[in-house]
C-alpha cells in the first residue's frame, strides 16, 4: 500500500543531477512497509506473459493457424499492457508529481525518474510492442516462421524477461528499503517471479532441449548458460535455504500441470501438412529433473556461505552438470520408452507437424556422436556453468543491496 | 546493420522461373461432382503463406464450397487439417474465395468440396508450392524501427549506468563524485556490451536471412549442346530442396530429385523451342531420356537462330517444373517432325497486329481466336477459346486428339519473363492432376475431340503477349500464333476473379 506522506527538504546535490523530490529515509522505509499494488500488478503481468507463452505454443502444435486475437496472444499482450499501466503510471507519477512516495527512491534516466525495476520493465514493455510491427513484417519477408528462436520472437521474449527482471529489481529494492523484521511475503514472491524466470528461459532452450536431444551435447551446454543465474540469484537474494529447490520444483509442477491440464481441452489442426493426428492440446515435454541438482546446490550453499564466490560457482558447476547429467540421462531413456507414453509423462503426444521420420516420431535420441566429444563438451558446459553461477551469484548479491 | 538496411523498398524476385515461367497462378476448369467450376489459386510469395483462392461456379445450385490444402501424395495426404468454408461474394452468389494456408514446399492440392442443390463433389487442385522471394523492409517502417530500436538501445545503456550510479544509494542520498563516476564507466561498459549485442544479432539476422534464401525456388540447371544432329540437354541440381543434414533428412519431408521423372500426357519432357527474338518460330519437341538428368533429341529440320528453350518436366510426386536455357541453332535439312511434334513460323511479334483474331495455317486451314469484346486485362482469370476451321470455313471432320488433349497452348511474353504451357483443362501439370485425383500419372484423358478449344489462364503481368495454340486433325499438328496486350486494370473486379497487381 503506497502511503502518502509531506514533502521533505530537498538535499544538496551535484549541479549536473537532474532535480527531484527526495524524501527522509524512514519515510521511504514506512512506505514500503507492505508489497505494493504495482507490484502486484506487474507479477501478473508476468504471470499472464509465461501463461500465454507456453499457451501460445501449444496453440501452435495443436491448432497452428493463429491470429494477433488468439486467448494465447491476449494473455502474452496483457504482460505489455499491465507492465504499461503499472510503470508507465511509476515513471509519470514520481516524475512529476510532487507528491510521490518513491522520489527519494528513484533513479534518473532522460530526464524521467523512479525505481530502477519501472525503468526496466517498461524498456520491457516497449521491446514488446516493437516486435510485434517487426514480426509482421518478418511474415512478409520471410514466411510465417514456424520456430520460436527468430529476431523478432527473441525481441518479444527480451522484453518480457525485462518485464520480468524490472519487477525482480522492484521488488528487491521494496523489501531493501522495508524497515521490517520479516520480509517472507517478499521472499515468496521473489522465489515465485524467479520460478517464473526458469519457466520462461526454459522456452528459449526449448528448441535445445527437446526429447531427442537429451543424449546430445546440445542439451547440457543450454541447461549451463541460464538456469544457473536464476537458481543462484533467487538463493543470494532471498537467502532461503532451499531457494533453487523451490523455484526448480515450481518449474516442475508447472510443466506437469501443462502435461495434465492442456490435453483436457479439444484442439485439432487448421494447418497442412498434418503428419500425425491431433485431437487435443499438444502440453509440452515433460519438465528436465532440475530438482535433483538443486537440492544438492541449496544443500552446498547453506554450507559455503564463507567461501569465494568464485570457488562456490566451480563446485556449484560441477554438482550442477554431473548430477544433471547422472539423473537425465537414464530419465531420458525411460522417456524414450513405450512406458512413458501416458497421461502423466506425456511422451505419446505428437505435435500435428512432427515428420513420421523425426526422430520424436520415432521416439528415438538423436545420434550423440562420440563419447570423447560428448565429455569434452561436458567440460565446457561445467566452465560455462561456472560463469553463470558467479554472475547469478553476484547477481543476486548486488540485488540484495539495491534501495531504489 | 540491418535496421540501417531497411530502406530499399524493392521487392527482391530471386528467381523467376518455377512451373511455367514467371506465371505462379494456379487456374483449373473442372468437375466437383456435377458442378462445373472455375479455380484460380494464386500462391503466396513466401512460403510458409497464404494463397488466395477464388473459385467460380459455372453451374448453378452451389451452396457452400470447403476447401482444404493436402500433400498430393506421402506422409502429408493422409491427415486433413480443419476444412475452411469460402466465402460467397455478396453479389454474385457464383462466385467465392477463400484462403489456403501453404507450410512447406512440395507438390499440394487444394481439396475442393462442394455441396449445393444436386448433391455433394469433390475437385483437387494440384498446387506447387515453393517460396519465390523475400521482401525487403519499406522505407516507413525500416524507419520507425529504426528510431524505435535505436531508443531501446540508448535506454538500455542509460539503465545500465543508472543501476551502477544511483541503485544502491539510500533514499534520498546524492550520488557522490564517486558513483557518477561508476555510473560513467558502466555506462560506457554497457554500451560496448549492447553494441556488440547488437552487431551480433545483425549477423544472425543474416544468417537467418541466407536460410530463408536457400529455400528459395532453383528450378534444375539445364545446359543445352549440339551433338551433330542431336541436341543434348543436360540437367543438373543447382542445391535446392536438398536433404543434407541428419535434421533435414529426419524433417525434410519434400526434397527434389532428377531420377523420379514421370510421363505427362505421354512425355518425360516437353521442349519449346522458340526463335529470338521475334518468337517468330516455335516447335513443341519431346527429348528422350538416355539416363536420369540427361535427355537426346535427334533435330527435325530447323530454321537458323538464336532458341530460348522451355523443358516441362514432372517429378514423381506431380512437383511440375520448367527448365530454360537457350542455344544458337544453325539452318540444317534432318529428319521430318514426328508424331507428336510441331512447328510454326510467323512473322515477329515486333511487325504483328495485337487485335487479329484468325491465323492462316500453311494447308489453309484457319484458327479463329473467339476473343469477345471484354478487355484483356493482367491479374485477370479467364478462357482463351480457338477454333480450328477448314480452308471453307466448316469444322474439320477429322479431329484428333493431340497428345491425349484437344489442345495444347503457350502463353509467352515478349519481353521473356513469362512462359506457361497450358492444357484445356488448365495451367496445372496432367500427370499431377491424375495423382491428386488417385489416378494413373499418365494416364490419358478421354475426352471429345471438338474443333474448338478453351484455356483457363489469366496473364500475370501487363505487356505483350504471342500465343501458340495446337491442335490436331488427321495427322496433321496444327499451329497457330496470336498476338494479345494485357493492359493494366484500373478497377478491381471480381467478376471473374482478379488481384491488384
Amino acid at each position: 500500500m503506497v502511503l502518502r506522506t509531506p514533502m521533505a527538504t530537498i538535499p544538496a546535490r551535484p549541479s549536473n543531477f537532474p532535480s527531484s523530490v527526495p524524501q527522509s529515509r524512514a519515510q521511504a522505509a514506512e512506505e514500503t512497509a507492505a508489497i505494493p499494488w504495482y507490484i502486484w500488478c506487474a507479477t501478473m503481468a508476468v504471470t499472464s506473459a509465461t501463461v500465454g507463452g507456453y499457451w501460445d505454443i501449444s496453440w501452435h502444435e495443436s491448432i497452428g493457424r493463429d491470429t494477433f486475437w488468439t486467448p494465447a496472444h491476449m494473455a502474452i499482450q496483457l504482460c505489455g499492457v499491465l507492465a504499461g499501466i503499472a510503470f508507465g503510471y511509476l515513471i509519470l507519477h514520481t516524475t512529476f508529481s510532487k507528491q510521490s512516495p518513491l522520489a527519494a527512491a528513484s533513479v534518473h534516466i532522460f530526464g524521467f525518474r523512479a525505481p530502477m525495476g519501472a525503468f526496466i520493465a517498461s524498456w520491457g514493455g516497449i521491446a514488446m510492442l516493437t516486435s510485434a510491427p517487426f514480426d509482421n513484417w518478418w511474415h512478409d519477408a520471410y514466411g510465417i516462421d514456424v520456430k520460436i528462436v527468430s529476431p523478432p520472437h527473441i525481441l518479444l521474449i527480451s522484453g518480457v524477461y525485462a518485464v520480468v527482471i524490472g519487477t525482480l529489481v522492484l521488488l528487491a529494492g521494496h523489501m531493501n528499503r522495508s524497515q521490517s523484521k520479516s520480509h517472507v511475503a517478499e521472499q515468496r514472491l521473489i522465489l515465485y517471479i524467479n520460478g517464473i524466470m526458469l519457466v520462461q528461459m526454459m522456452i528459449l532452450l526449448m528448441e535445445a532441449t527437446n526429447l531427442p536431444y537429451l543424449h546430445s551435447i546440445r542439451t547440457y551446454l543450454a541447461i549451463a548458460a541460464l538456469p544457473p543465474i536464476v537458481l543462484a540469484l533467487s538463493s543470494r537474494l532471498t537467502g532461503f535455504r532451499f531457494a533453487a529447490t523451490s523455484v526448480s520444483a515450481f518449474y516442475m509442477l508447472f510443466r506437469l500441470g501443462l502435461i495434465l491440464v492442456l490435453p483436457l481441452f479439444p484442439a485439432e489442426p487448421k494447418l497442412g501438412p498434418v503428419y500425425q493426428q491431433v485431437t487435443h492440446f499438444i502440453p509440452p515435454d515433460f519438465p528436465l529433473l532440475f530438482i535433483v541438482p538443486a537440492i544438492a546446490l541449496d544443500l552446498l550453499w547453506q554450507r559455503t556461505k564463507t567461501w569465494n564466490s568464485w570457488k562456490i560457482a566451480a563446485v556449484s558447476s560441477f554438482i550442477w552438470i554431473t548430477l544433471f547429467t547422472a539423473v537425465e540421462w537414464p530419465f531420458a531413456s525411460f522417456l524414450m520408452s513405450s512406458a512413458s507414453r501416458n497421461w502423466f509423462f506425456g511422451t505419446n503426444y505428437l505435435y500435428y507437424a512432427l515428420p513420421p521420420a523425426s526422430f520424436l516420431a520415432r521416439h528415438v535420441f538423436y545420434p550423440t556422436g562420440p563419447a570423447a566429444i560428448f565429455f569434452l563438451g561436458l567440460l565446457g558446459a561445467m566452465l560455462i556453468a561456472t560463469i553463470t553461477f558467479r554472475w547469478g551469484l553476484t547477481r543476486g548479491e548486488w540485488l540484495g543491496k539495491i534501495k531504489r | 546493420m540491418k535496421f540501417l538496411r531497411f530502406a530499399v523498398p524493392l521487392l527482391c524476385l530471386a528467381s523467376q522461373a518455377h512451373a511455367h515461367v514467371g506465371s505462379p497462378d494456379v487456374f483449373l476448369q473442372g468437375k466437383a461432382g456435377p458442378y462445373q467450376l472455375f479455380v484460380t489459386v494464386r500462391p503466396p510469395l513466401t512460403i510458409p503463406g497464404v494463397a488466395e483462392l477464388e473459385v467460380r461456379c459455372e453451374s448453378p445450385g452451389v451452396r457452400e464450397i470447403r476447401a482444404v490444402p493436402l500433400a498430393i501424395m506421402g506422409a502429408g495426404s493422409k491427415y486433413a487439417p480443419i476444412p475452411d468454408a469460402l466465402k460467397v461474394s455478396p453479389t454474385d452468389p457464383q462466385f467465392f474465395t477463400g484462403a489456403l494456408w501453404m507450410m512447406t514446399a512440395g507438390s499440394w492440392q487444394a481439396r475442393l468440396t462442394v455441396t449445393g442443390s444436386q448433391g455433394d463433389g469433390t475437385l483437387s487442385v494440384p498446387v506447387p508450392s515453393f517460396a519465390r522471394a523475400s521482401k525487403k523492409m519499406q522505407w516507413g517502417l525500416g524507419v520507425i524501427l529504426s528510431a524505435i530500436g535505436l531508443f531501446l538501445v540508448s535506454g538500455l545503456i542509460a539503465i545500465i549506468g543508472a543501476a551502477s550510479r544511483e541503485a544502491k544509494l539510500d533514499p534520498g542520498q546524492t550520488p557522490s563524485e564517486s558513483n557518477l563516476r561508476s555510473g560513467r564507466k558502466a555506462t560506457i561498459i554497457g554500451a560496448v556490451l549492447v553494441i556488440a549485442i547488437v552487431v551480433a544479432c545483425n549477423y544472425w539476422w543474416g544468417y537467418e536471412e541466407n536460410d530463408y534464401n536457400q529455400r528459395i525456388y532453383k528450378p534444375l540447371h539445364m545446359a543445352a549442346t549440339l551433338n551433330g544432329t542431336d541436341l543434348s540437354l543436360q540437367l543438373s541440381e543447382p542445391g535446392w530442396m536438398q536433404a543434407r543434414t541428419i535434421q533435414q533428412i529426419a524433417f525434410r519431408v519434400f526434397t527434389r530429385k532428377m531420377d523420379d521423372l514421370v510421363l505427362d500426357h505421354g512425355h518425360l519432357m516437353h521442349l519449346y523451342a522458340l526463335r529470338q527474338p521475334g518468337l517468330d518460330v516455335v516447335y513443341h519437341l519431346h527429348p528422350e531420356q538416355r539416363e536420369n538428368g540427361s535427355f537426346v533429341l535427334p533435330l527435325p529440320s530447323m530454321v537458323a537462330g538464336q532458341y530460348k528453350l522451355y523443358a516441362d518436366i514432372v517429378h514423381a510426386d506431380g512437383f511440375p517444373e520448367t527448365l530454360v536455357t537457350e542455344i544458337y541453332l544453325p539452318a540444317r535439312s534432318a529428319r521430318p517432325l514426328s508424331a507428336d511434334d510441331a512447328s510454326a513460323s510467323t512473322e515477329p511479334w515486333q511487325k504483328a497486329s495485337t487485335t487479329n483474331n484468325a491465323f492462316t495455317l500453311p494447308d489453309g486451314y484457319k484458327m479463329e481466336w473467339l476473343r469477345g469484346d471484354k478487355p484483356l486485362l493482367a491479374g485477370q482469370a479467364m478462357s482463351f477459346t480457338f477454333r480450328l476451321t477448314k480452308p471453307d470455313g466448316t469444322a474439320p471432320g477429322d479431329m484428333a486428339l493431340y497428345m491425349g488433349m484437344v489442345g495444347h497452348a503457350a502463353f509467352v511474353k515478349t519481353d521473356g519473363t513469362v512462359f506457361a504451357h497450358i492444357h484445356p483443362n488448365g495451367s496445372i501439370s496432367m500427370a499431377a492432376l491424375m495423382l491428386a485425383e488417385g489416378m494413373p500419372a499418365d494416364m490419358q484423358m478421354d475426352e471429345a475431340v471438338r474443333s474448338t478449344v478453351s484455356f483457363p489462364y489469366g496473364f500475370p503481368t501487363p505487356g505483350q503477349y504471342r500465343i501458340f495454340v495446337q491442335m490436331k486433325h488427321g495427322n496433321t499438328v496444327e499451329t497457330g500464333v496470336f498476338d494479345a496486350i494485357a493492359a493494366l486494370p484500373n478497377s478491381l473486379d471480381t467478376s471473374v476473379g482478379r488481384r491488384p497487381l
